[in-house]
């Protein structure tokens, strides 16, 4: 069965590189509010709020890019490590892709839910921000575990 | 769904890893169908048939659960 909503096998590897020290490096300068001023840009935007100003389509606005960077870099790297074709990838692997999709889904909208009715204000914007992320990585650590755990059993029985 | 996966690989004499490079699957698969953990798509049952040198019905058989 010929699978085209797949990378290449050997994106996975260059994924997890990217992934791992993106993400250490972006929980890092999220949690220190790390901004190195040489970052700051003036940069274009689509869509604009002043600080308690007026909003408005379409705009320069003067930004630290590493965010941006970081946050680029650790989506396009988890969209490889996720979805990249594992070495062996047939029906019965794509069978738990699909219900691991499903699980990440469910899972994420679980703790969004719960968050939303416990965690409000500025404190809410913590919950947005990881929310990002966290529907694809439930789904990695998901299906790599459901891979590992089918391995682990071809060991046994041979 | 039952099936006879193992029955004709011992007769075939051939280890999972073999009838896995054999139709094309990982080895994974062939273990979670033996297991009947995993029901196969038609073109791996034709596949498997065909490996085997039998009819689809000859491997696989359905059970009264298959009509819930």
């Amino acid at each position: 069965m010929k699978l085209n909503y797949l990378f290449p096998n050997k994106y996975k590897k260059i994924g997890w590189l990217i992934l791992i020290p993106s993400a250490i490096i972006g929980l890092t300068t999220l949690i220190f509010e790390f901004e190195p001023n040489s970052l700051d840009f003036n940069v274009a935007a689509i869509f604009i709020e002043e600080l308690f100003g007026d909003k408005h389509f379409f705009g320069i606005v003067n930004n630290n890019i590493l965010n941006e960077i970081l946050g680029v870099l650790i989506l396009l790297s988890s969209l490889l490590v996720a979805f990249s074709k594992e070495e062996s990838e047939d029906e019965y692997i794509s069978k738990i892709r699909l219900e691991s999709l499903v699980w990440a889904v469910y899972f994420n909208y679980a703790i969004l839910l719960i968050s939303f009715v416990l965690i409000f204000d500025l404190a809410f914007l913590w919950v947005m921000i990881f929310n990002m992320f966290t529907i694809l990585l439930f789904f990695i650590i998901r299906f790599n575990w459901q891979i590992s755990k089918l391995k682990k059993i071809v060991h046994y029985e041979e | 769904m039952k099936n006879s996966i193992k029955v004709e690989r011992a007769k075939k004499n051939i280890t999972q890893a073999d009838l896995a490079t054999l139709a094309k699957v990982s080895r994974q698969t062939i273990n979670a169908m033996e297991l009947g953990k995993y029901v196969p798509s038609t073109v791996l049952s034709l596949r498997l048939a065909q490996i085997f040198e039998v009819e689809v019905s000859q491997i696989f058989t359905l059970e009264d659960s298959d009509w819930d």
